[in-house]
């Protein structure tokens, strides 16, 4: 077909429903470079964007930007395959819980319990990825051989006490006990601060029921020039500078 | 139109330095990501899915591929924003074929990665200039059936014969409707979207 007969499927395609074979004439068309084609769906796609802005306005729970956050946080391309085993069995638990649901309720009630148990399963699974990537990235801070320690609260008899390691190509890790817990829309925030510059945030984390945490900032550090590492309770969203004294600073040795 | 312009000029190469840092893996600049297109992904995701935790869960998941696969956007020309909504939509119409027990497989093409490159040299500005109200105002320009088609086909993911289906009209009728609709759109549209 030529691209005068494709003109009115682009807007179809680049929503997902153009039917054959239409749709597989303008798959060829844009992989042999088709310059109308290619131009005619990336048009069609810009509309796309525009409709799904024209959704009715909607707020999300100010948790949502923490669960994002707090399941990202590290390099995660690196330890893709690490992850199939995890995948696998939640899937294989999905098909089993599906099967029992199924043989045992009726099927309409199924459905949303299925629906409700594969998302909450589907967030638990990033979760522990999320924390797989972590301490894979605080033991390679751990036991790099650059790595500089500092140690923050020895002489306070109060909480909290703890570590903080350094790497300058792996990132910041900090261990702490007798974190008291934060207030319900409270987060712990680390930061790095620079010799004679503002300080620079570097991730939000929360404590442990038993008041330990352990936090890691991934990514390069130029320990020359870094003075400190300090930790606030700041509002759950963050903060770009610090709006409260610190409960922890570990000062670097010069 | 001069506004959508210095608000596309300003917004370029801030989205553009933002695909840049992720592709670094930092952090902040996810949490960037977020406060710029969190609302506008999470209120698309809801309209289709019409419940707010597993709107929340497709969102999450939204933001974990996209920081995923930043690396096939290109940062220099690509258009992160459109990216992410296209990536929203995509999981949210999954979700709403899976739970119905449609067949993901039949009319539908939903894999944003083979449409990376084409976001490519798109405005970057564009979701939030003046056209998102355009739009807005051309879809209530549209005759109700095919507001209609066009909300089932962006919304829902339906093709063309489950709207047939659906809305118990011949499928002739439902393309001609779909045609008529997207007409208007482009006329309405056109001028605005082509021109960056
Ligand atoms: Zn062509």
């Amino acid at each position: 077909m030529n691209c005068d007969q494709l003109r009115e499927h682009y807007e179809l395609y680049a929503l997902g429903i153009a039917e054959e074979p239409e749709r597989g004439e303008i798959r060829d068309h844009i992989n042999r470079g088709c310059e109308v084609c290619g131009a005619g769906v990336k048009r069609a796609l810009e509309t796309a964007a525009l409709l799904g802005a024209s959704a009715p306005a909607a707020q999300p729970s100010p948790q949502l930007r923490h669960r994002i956050l707090a399941s990202v946080g590290s390099e995660q391309r690196r330890f893709g395959f690490a992850w199939v085993p995890v995948f696998a069995m939640a899937a294989l638990l999905l098909v089993v819980a599906a099967y029992f649901a199924v043989s045992n309720r009726r099927y309409a009630d199924d459905a949303a319990r299925l629906r409700s148990q594969s998302a909450r399963l589907r967030v638990q699974m990033r979760a522990q990825a999320a924390e797989i990537v972590r301490l894979t990235e605080a033991f390679a801070i751990l036991s790099g051989p650059s790595t500089t320690e500092a140690s923050f609260g020895g002489k306070q008899p109060q909480p909290p006490r703890g570590k903080v390691f350094v790497n300058p190509s792996r990132g910041v890790l900090l261990i702490a006990s007798n974190l008291p817990r934060t207030p319900a829309d409270k987060i712990y925030e680390m930061w790095i601060i620079p010799k004679g510059a503002k300080p620079v945030p570097a991730g939000l984390f929360q404590s442990q029921d038993d008041g330990s945490a352990m936090h890691v900032r991934p990514g390069m550090v130029d320990l020359a020039s870094t003075a400190a590492v300090a930790v606030t309770v700041e509002n759950e969203a963050g903060a770009d500078q610090p709006t409260t004294t610190p409960l922890i600073v570990a000062a670097l040795a010069p | 139109m001069i506004l959508p312009l210095i608000l596309a000029v300003y917004s370029g190469p801030e989205d553009r330095a933002l695909v840049e840092r992720l592709k670094r893996r930092d952090p902040q600049a996810l949490a960037e990501l977020y406060d710029r297109y969190g609302r506008l992904s999470y209120s698309l995701v809801l309209r289709v899915v019409r419940d707010k935790a597993i709107a929340e869960d497709l969102v999450q998941e939204t933001f974990l591929r996209v920081w995923n696969r930043v690396h096939s956007i290109d940062s220099e020309r690509g258009a992160i924003g459109p990216w992410l909504l296209a990536i929203a939509r995509h999981r949210a119409i999954d979700y709403l074929r899976s739970s119905a027990g449609r067949d993901r497989n039949t009319a539908v093409e939903l894999d944003e990665t083979d449409h990376a490159p084409l976001y490519r040299e798109m405005e970057a500005g564009i979701l939030i200039s003046d056209q998102v109200r355009r739009v807005k105002a051309a879809m209530e320009k549209l005759a109700p059936n095919h507001r209609t088609v066009v909300e089932l086909a962006y919304f829902e993911g339906l093709s063309q014969s489950e709207m047939s289906a659906k809305m118990g009209q011949p499928l002739g009728t439902i393309k001609t409707w779909v045609r008529t609709a997207l007409q208007s759109l482009r006329d309405e549209l056109g001028v605005a979207v082509s021109s960056s």
